[in-house]
């Protein structure tokens, strides 16, 4: 019987399929465990099902659009602690108008814990993931 | 003689002295014209001429005047007026009114007449420059390039200007919300009531609708006229037609979120590509020709992605129209749905095509296949896209001729649209994500129908489905192609 794992698990959320392939391949590269969802509906769902070490969410979505996403995420105490990340093209407020209804929404939601920008860099996600999950016990999978 | 008084009779003063000298000019005449007696003042502004044709001292005529005030008192015995301009002694033009009264002998006969000249040059003056001054004053009103109306307190027009009644109808006496926004009520918040609330100027921007029922946008700016006490007595509101403005700034926006969206979509496209480079490197490495499969497909895919959405900017910046050449709908659509059919089937997707007779329309045959190929893309995103994995996706695409149109429809059964998502369709505001692009594939479509003097529209409901219909005009037996 295998051992369980350690590895630090990473949620990826995006619904560019390749972009997702791209982010799960650079970090699994890196040494962490990948799941992907396409959009803030079954990224809550996955999250439900298997709480990750870290969430690198994107913003602009169909359907339930990351920004909804993650004040679900924020709404929610059992959840509201699992670090953040914004990989997105728009990266500063009035770009879009998901992050417009983000930072209108700052009274009740804070910020995320980190923001990456389109074209990623591998080195600076890796960095941000790594640095973020480190002081994280590898994550059980929720009740 | 009558009217000379024992008082003045016992100051020695004699009739004709007294009648010397009366202060303004005064003259009698005989029914020869001649000058018998004037006043020292008469005398003294417009000379001696005792005894001489009146005609020909004071107007230098030959002839007695063809309408003359004496000639009429001698004739009815009446006191007769009239208008007339002399010139005096100096050179000076005088504006005169002229009163005659006949003067009788102890007979009763009309043996003279009497003629007072009163002085209304300067009347005359101020009467021309008011005048001048209305008539600037109308012009100025009637000739602003805007919208201006004068209102009272109920908000009554009582006066507009030429080009509000061009626009608008003659407004005076109507309610200026009657008349500008058809309404029946004073609107919410009236720059016109604040002005007379408060003496001040306001400004606002109002939506407005004119004779021919389309919408203006107008700033509006209103004014106090006051009375001669001081009190508000009207409010002047002049609006200015800025709906080109407002239209070009919309445009502006439009575009401003288009290229935004472009931008968004070509950085998710750069990342797939990067991303493919990069599994490609990790199968080098590894010697993995699992990983060279999926990334090079992933480039691949993405390099494509690339191409269309160049191809549709080129397409949406193309000024020039599209040749008149015979395109059959149903050849084209053969071919396009024969493209996709690898694709449909990857992603079990039924796509279909329903092709009803020959239907022919003049135009771009590689045009018309671009817009089919946009239409079906999104089509199948449409089902891709769709949330409801129990539904057998389905693309159904029809060519056929309805009441002389030349029909291209597409209907999907995948995620649908709600009305926002529609409206913004044709803006490029829309991005499909994911796979087809940026959305500019719908501008570029609409271009094509346009272009090719036809039309496009959607139908959609969430999770229903959509249906893009494109009506083209259809070739006529005896249409020549260019």
């Amino acid at each position: 019987m295998a051992a369980p794992t350690t590895l630090k698990k990473v949620l990826v959320v995006d619904d560019e399929a390749d972009v997702c392939v791209y982010l799960s391949r650079v970090l699994e590269e890196n040494g962490f465990r990948v799941r992907s969802a396409a959009d803030g509906a079954a990224a809550l769902r996955e999250v439900e099902q298997e709480r990750p070490d870290v969430i690198t969410l994107d913003l602009s979505m169909p359907e339930t659009s990351g920004v909804r996403f993650y004040r679900d995420l924020r709404e929610r105490p059992e959840l509201r602690e699992i670090p953040v990340i914004f990989v997105t093209g728009i990266t500063g407020p009035g770009g879009s108008k998901d992050t417009e209804r983000f930072y209108n929404a700052q009274r009740q939601v804070p910020p995320p814990d980190a923001f990456i920008g389109k074209p990623i860099d591998p080195e600076e996600l890796v960095a941000v993931v790594r640095k973020l999950s480190a002081d994280r016990k590898p994550a059980a999978a929720s009740a | 003689m009558a009217g000379i008084t024992p008082e003045l009779e016992a100051l020695g003063l004699s009739a004709v002295e007294v009648f010397a000298e009366i202060p303004c000019w005064v003259s009698v005449q005989d029914r020869e014209y001649r000058i018998l007696a004037a006043s020292r003042k008469l005398v003294s502004d417009f000379g001696e001429h005792r005894l001489r044709k009146c005609y020909a001292v004071y107007k230098g005529r030959s002839e007695p005047c063809a309408d003359c005030v004496v000639d009429h008192t001698f004739a009815d015995g009446q006191e007769h007026h009239s208008e007339d301009v002399l010139v005096d002694k100096r050179g000076l033009a005088h504006s005169l009114l002229v009163n005659t009264r006949p003067l009788r002998n102890a007979a009763g006969e009309i043996v003279a007449v009497m003629k007072l000249f009163a002085d209304v040059t300067a009347q005359k003056e101020l009467s021309s420059r008011l005048h001048d001054s209305l008539l600037r004053f109308h012009n100025l009103f009637d000739n602003a390039p805007c919208f201006v109306s004068v209102q009272d307190r109920k908000f009554r027009i009582v006066a507009s200007n030429r080009h509000f009644n061009e626009s608008f109808g003659d407004g005076v006496g109507g309610h200026c919300y009657q008349v500008y926004k058809k309404r029946q009520d004073p609107c919410p918040r009236c720059p016109v009531a604040e002005t007379f609330a408060d003496g001040q100027r306001h400004t606002s921007e109002e939506v407005v609708v004119d004779n021919h029922g389309r919408q203006l946008h107008v700033l509006v700016y209103t004014a106090p006229i006051r009375d001669a006490a001081g009190e508000i007595a009207s409010v002047m509101e002049m609006s200015t037609d800025v709906t080109e403005i407002r239209t070009l700034q919309d445009r502006l926006a439009d575009l401003g979120k288009l290229v935004g969206g472009i931008a968004h979509d070509a950085k998710n496209i750069l990342e797939g590509l990067r991303g493919g480079v990069y599994i490609v490197n990790l199968g080098f490495r590894d010697n993995k020709q699992e990983d060279i499969r999926t990334g090079w497909d992933m480039v691949q895919r993405n390099v494509t992605r690339l191409s269309s959405v160049i191809l549709d900017m080129l397409h949406c910046a193309r000024e020039r129209s599209p040749r008149r050449l015979p395109v059959s709908l149903p050849q084209v659509m053969q071919e396009v749905a024969g493209l996709f059919a690898p694709r449909a089937a990857e992603f079990n997707i039924a796509l279909e095509t329903r092709l009803d007779g020959p239907v022919e329309i003049l135009g771009e045959a590689k045009d018309v296949h671009a817009l089919l190929c946009n239409l079906i893309t999104n089509a199948m995103e449409a089902c891709n896209s769709d949330a409801d994995d129990s539904k057998s996706h389905r693309v159904l695409a029809r060519v056929f001729q309805d009441k002389g149109d030349a029909v291209i429809e597409v209907e999907d059964n995948g995620a649908g649209m709600d009305a926002a998502t529609r409206n913004a369709l044709f803006l490029g505001l829309v991005s499909t994500k994911g796979n087809a692009g940026t959305g500019l594939g719908l501008v570029m479509s609409q271009k094509v129908a346009t272009e090719h003097g036809g039309k496009i529209a959607v139908r959609s409901e969430p999770g229903k489905g959509s249906v893009f219909t494109v009506r083209l005009p259809v070739r006529r037996p005896e249409a020549i192609s260019a």
